[in-house]
């Protein structure tokens, strides 16, 4: 029982010196080349948590993260025009991020399987449209209802901005382990696996899918408003792009769909992927759309599904899940 | 006044039947594999590259192409359902769709490569020429688009109904396990039925190319406007698929005459997605 509880802790210790690690980065006056890496991967980490929520455990592919993500950072820039600090837009855009998803809740959830996939896709699709059109602020010089810079930003270093990537971050790891651990967590997975069931043993399954649905949403919207402080400008085209939804896709299913450990490992690669393939800006997408087809043919859990067949991963999760069966 | 409406309504007539056109090959998928092939509108960018492809190096006229276009399109589609999508269906619910998806991004990439973003178009004399109303001119491409879809609705119907793989797609869609216990070899089945919605895609991809200009990402637009008029117009129901188009085609025509030519798509948007709320199974669906 004690070499278990040691090797209980050797392995949390090991997280926890990452952890702290990363955070103090900032600090320790890394290359900022480093902490682009790593606050990319934060970012991107937290929508893909949150899409792992959406399909993996509950079986919603859906495609209108652009969606969230642009109408948060569209908040952030639009505010800064209108001297609200970019603070206060962050959690304004969470919220109208968080509203948008149940508005579009009550049309896509009357779909399931397929259709809410395309319903979805719709969405920013028409967003897109719209934010070309519509131009609440600023004069004819900006552009014809194209981009907006970030005002009044200077106050914001890169290490403010890698700090809040790190919160969202941790912030949606925690929401995932929350929501799996608890009746929600139940009620989704039962979803997934038979909708009609689960609706005839009593689980309303309207607004048990609102639920994740809408806190995806608040997360993906933060993060992306994040990214666009970073960006410093935001403009339709490149917002509402299905580039975001195959970012997305393709850290998620990479890592292992319906894991826990999958969007970090995702993640990971995908990030150096996005580095190494920026070189190749043409065929970058042309490689990923590769990748997505032929990981998803051979191993359709990613890497963590063929992780787990090896002997270290079961090493590690007993490392791991040690405290369960100390008795 | 009334010409200012009945032009726009003519011309959504005629654009109507280049909708039902591309939707063809979707609502085929759909009915028969229940797949929404998130790479359709890509599927048939493809057919107009190709027949692009074929007029600039060979000097071929695009509806001449579509000998080349039509078998290669079909052998496309085979393909796909065979190594791909078939193997897909195997593995999960949402396999197919992220394959379906990948596949999007692999062709929407290889088009950008090899023609780069930029905009295209297969221009030939008669689809730059136009045919009188009374006083009103329409483009002749818009006519062609139309016979082109009553031609191609009217052959899968015959096909459909009085050949044995059109009698063996219709019993697969219909029940895929009862269709095999007949003896039906339902995964070649599948394979041809994906093939034929390929070859519909060829043919729109060819008319739609004589119509409007295309680019590499033109394909998510008109995937959107192709499911649009599925849903309208209800699963398996080919003269549903007329009617689908013809009311996505009216309204955005008329959108754009009566609210300006960039509302266009959005109206064709916010339809779908009025209809998704309201009746999600189609208008005409049962």
């Amino acid at each position: 029982m004690r070499s278990q509880i040691s090797k209980l802790t050797t392995g949390w210790l090991a997280v926890a010196i990452v952890v702290i690690l990363l955070i103090l980065l900032p600090v320790l006056n890394a290359p900022r080349e480093w902490m682009l890496y790593v606050f990319l991967f934060l970012l991107f980490l937290a929508m893909s948590n949150m899409w792992n929520l959406l399909a993996g455990y509950t079986g919603l592919i859906s495609l209108c993260q652009p969606a969230f993500l642009g109408i948060a950072g569209y908040t952030v820039a639009i505010g800064t025009w209108v001297q609200i600090p970019w603070w206060a837009g962050l959690i304004g855009g969470a919220v109208l991020a968080g509203i948008f998803a149940i508005l579009i809740a009550f049309p896509v959830f009357r779909l399931s399987g397929v259709y809410f996939a395309i319903g979805t896709l719709v969405v920013p699709e028409a967003l897109r449209i719209v934010f070309y059109l519509w131009k609440p602020v600023g004069g004819e010089l900006h552009g014809a209802g194209a981009g907006y810079m970030i005002k009044d930003i200077a106050d914001l270093t890169m290490a403010h901005m890698y700090w809040m990537a790190f919160a969202v971050a941790i912030i949606s790891a925690i929401v995932i382990r929350i929501i799996l651990k608890s009746k929600l967590g139940l009620g989704l997975a039962s979803i997934r696996d038979n909708e009609r069931a689960a609706a005839s043993c009593g689980v309303n399954t309207f607004w048990i899918k609102v639920y994740p649905f809408v806190i995806g949403a608040i997360i993906t919207g933060v993060a992306g408003a994040i990214f666009y402080l970073y960006q410093g400008y935001i403009e339709p085209s490149a917002t509402f792009n299905v580039r975001w939804t195959m970012t997305l896709l393709l850290a998620t299913v990479i890592g292992g769909l319906r894991t826990e450990g999958g969007p970090i490992i995702g993640t990971i690669i995908y990030v150096f992927l996005y580095f190494l393939l920026a070189r190749f800006a043409g065929i970058s997408l042309l490689i990923q759309g590769i990748i997505l087809v032929v990981i998803m043919l051979l191993s359709p859990q990613g890497i963590v599904g063929i992780a787990r067949t090896t002997r270290f991963y079961r090493y590690l999760e007993r490392l791991f899940s040690a405290r369960l069966i100390k008795e | 006044m009334a010409g200012d409406i009945f032009s726009p309504i003519v011309m959504g007539i005629l654009l109507g039947g280049l909708y039902a056109l591309i939707a063809m090959g979707l609502s085929m998928v759909f009915g028969v594999m229940r797949l929404i092939n998130l790479a359709h509108g890509d599927f048939v960018i493809l057919g107009s590259y190709i027949a692009y492809a074929l007029m600039t190096f060979l000097g071929m006229d695009p509806i001449i192409s579509l000998v080349i276009c039509m078998p290669a399109m079909f052998g496309i589609g085979f393909a796909v359902q065979k190594y791909l999508m078939g193997r897909a269906f195997a593995i999960s619910a949402e396999a197919p769709l992220i394959i379906a998806f990948g596949i999007a991004l692999v062709i929407q990439n290889t088009n950008q490569i090899l023609w780069t973003p930029l905009s295209r178009g297969l221009t030939t004399q008669y689809s730059m020429a136009s045919f009188h109303i009374g006083p009103l001119q329409f483009p002749f491409s818009y006519l062609l688009d139309f016979i082109a879809a009553v031609i191609v609705m009217l052959a899968l119907r015959e096909f459909l109904s009085r050949t044995y793989l059109g009698k063996a797609i219709t019993a697969a869609s219909q029940n895929k396990r009862a269709a095999h216990l007949m003896g039906i070899n339902t995964n070649l089945v599948y394979g041809f039925a994906f093939a034929i919605a390929m070859l519909s895609a060829a043919i729109a991809g060819v008319f739609l190319g004589m119509t409007f200009p295309f680019t590499p990402l033109s394909g998510t637009q008109f995937l959107i406007i192709a499911f649009g008029v599925v849903i309208i117009g209800g699963l398996g129901s080919i003269f549903g698929t007329l009617i689908g188009g013809l009311i996505l085609g009216i309204a955005q025509t008329l959108a754009g005459a009566l609210l300006g030519p960039a509302t266009q798509m959005l109206i064709v948007y916010i339809i779908v997605l009025v209809i998704l709320a309201i009746r999600p199974q189609g208008l005409f669906g049962r």
